[in-house]
């Protein structure tokens, strides 16, 4: 009797429960079993749990994680890594009279695929720095392998592609991050960047919804210690802004920032532009600039209810 | 899209198309000695370490030619097609009184950049379909690649747009 795993429908014949030849089987990993759910029988046993070996904590894999069946398979991601490795030995039997290790060579594993695998531990990495969720960070893996497997982009620096695939990711999820949020935690420049996203949205034939004010509010408001009411009015602010069409051609960042000033300003806690423009990325000039065109309709920006410390006409004008 | 060009077209205010910069190039048919003509020639300069072309330049038409050993031209800077053979043709003389048998082959435009106004506001956003990109942090203009003439326009948010890519004779109607 052959098992095979859920994700596995190529030659193999498939499990099927005698009496129930339509039933989709159940499998029972702490038994290794799968079972149909019709007639209960175990149709198919001593199925090969392909999972770690024991719970782990960590994010990541703890450097000392005595696993004996290595790391979880990750079959989306390599080229199925059923590779042989000899590991580091660690009794006295595998060093030799020297005191060098015998079998020193680890053997190099998938090295077709070692480059992807750096590059997805570098993703990790820069996603690590800015705290982003483990389903955007699978995303920009599995980005990464389609472009890598393209090979349409392979004189570009990996570093770079993976800098521009975590962009597209976090584009894709609904929760853009800037240009220069995305510099900061990588060693690429912004125009390195910005030129390796396009190739990718032409390399993929993909394309990635427009960026819209109200995706940074949350960020930038909580990042400044702004209360929610003041982000709900920076959000709606920014969003009439844009419909009235009072800042034609400015980024979307530097509305969005100008209009957090705004907010601020008439509520309780005041910040200042250098403070704003430090978070958003913008250049206080930049937040000056677009806080004109928009000052002169403040009060039919604000929402209806919104409770003001400082009136409108006592808003500063810069 | 293509609405908008149609627009384009038939607006009274549309201010007409400009065209900018026209970059040739011609074969002169024999090898040259480049150090020769830079030290014999006005207006030119030649630096091999920097680039292995001598730069020469002319006032009237006001171009720019970058003349190779090999004998072949590039010429740039015209504002129009007939302007660039001219300029192309007045360099070819400067190199045959030099004393070098130069020829005037396969004289072809490579690009013609040009620019016109629409006059009104676009709204980029509502542009933005297939073709397209448009990354406002990245670039303040949309980049629409157009297909049936093979050119590339740079829409912007003030109504002027810049037509480029455009190889073939034939400047696009609009």
């Amino acid at each position: 009797m052959f098992s095979s795993s859920s994700s596995d429908g190529l030659a193999l014949p498939r499990v099927q429960c005698p009496n129930h030849p339509d039933a989709i089987l159940v499998e029972d990993y702490r038994a290794g079993d799968m079972i149909c759910p019709d007639c209960g029988l175990v149709v198919g046993d001593r199925v090969i749990d392909v999972g770690s070996e024991w719970r782990t904590f960590s994010n990541e894999k703890a450097l000392k994680d005595p696993s004996r069946v290595g790391d979880a398979q990750n079959p989306l991601l390599n080229g199925g890594d059923l590779t042989t490795m000899i590991s580091k030995g660690t009794g006295a039997a595998s060093f030799d009279e020297f005191g060098n290790s015998k079998y020193q060579n680890r053997r190099t594993m998938s090295s077709s695929d070692r480059a992807m695998l750096n590059a997805f531990k570098e993703i990790s990495t820069m996603a690590d720095r800015i705290n982003l969720p483990r389903n955007i960070i699978d995303r920009t893996n599995n980005l990464f392998k389609q472009v890598y497997e393209q090979k349409s982009l392979k004189g570009r620096a990996n570093d770079a592609i993976a800098s521009a695939c975590l962009y597209i990711a976090c584009r894709q999820e609904g929760v853009p991050r800037t240009f220069k949020e995305i510099c900061a935690v990588s060693r690429i420049s912004k125009k390195e960047i910005g030129r390796c996203f396009k190739l990718i949205l032409k390399a993929l034939e993909t394309s990635v919804d427009l960026i819209t004010t109200g995706d940074f509010m949350s960020r930038f408001c909580s990042n400044l210690g702004l209360p929610k009411q003041v982000q709900m009015a920076a959000t709606f602010i920014a969003r009439k802004a844009v419909e009235l069409d009072l800042v034609p051609g400015r980024s979307p960042i530097s509305v969005a920032a100008a209009a957090i000033y705004m907010a601020s300003q008439a509520s309780a806690e005041k910040k200042t532009q250098k403070e704003i423009g430090d978070i958003a990325g913008v250049a206080d000039v930049t937040i000056r600039q677009s806080y004109r065109l928009i000052y002169p309709r403040a009060a039919e920006l604000f929402p209806p209810d919104f409770k003001f410390d400082t009136p409108v006409d006592k808003l500063p004008q810069l | 899209m293509e609405n908008y060009i149609k627009a384009v077209s038939v607006s009274r205010h549309f201010s007409a198309r400009v065209c900018r910069n026209i970059v040739s190039t011609v074969n002169l048919g024999c090898p040259l000695d480049l150090k020769f003509i830079a030290l014999q020639a006005r207006n030119a300069e030649y630096n091999p370490k920097r680039f292995a072309a001598v730069i020469m330049r002319i006032r009237e038409p006001r171009t720019t030619a970058l003349i190779f050993s090999s004998g072949k031209m590039v010429c740039t800077g015209a504002k129009s097609e007939e302007q660039s053979r001219l300029a192309a043709r007045k360099y070819a003389r400067v190199v045959q009184k030099l004393g070098f048998p130069a020829r005037f082959l396969d004289f072809k435009i490579q690009n013609m950049v040009a620019s016109c106004d629409v006059s009104f506001p676009i709204r980029l956003e509502g542009l933005v379909l297939t073709h397209q990109h448009y990354e406002p942090e990245l670039f303040p203009g949309l980049i629409y690649r157009m297909v049936k003439p093979r050119i590339v326009l740079l829409i912007f948010v003030s109504g002027k747009v810049v037509l480029t890519g455009n190889d073939t004779q034939y400047t696009k109607p609009q």
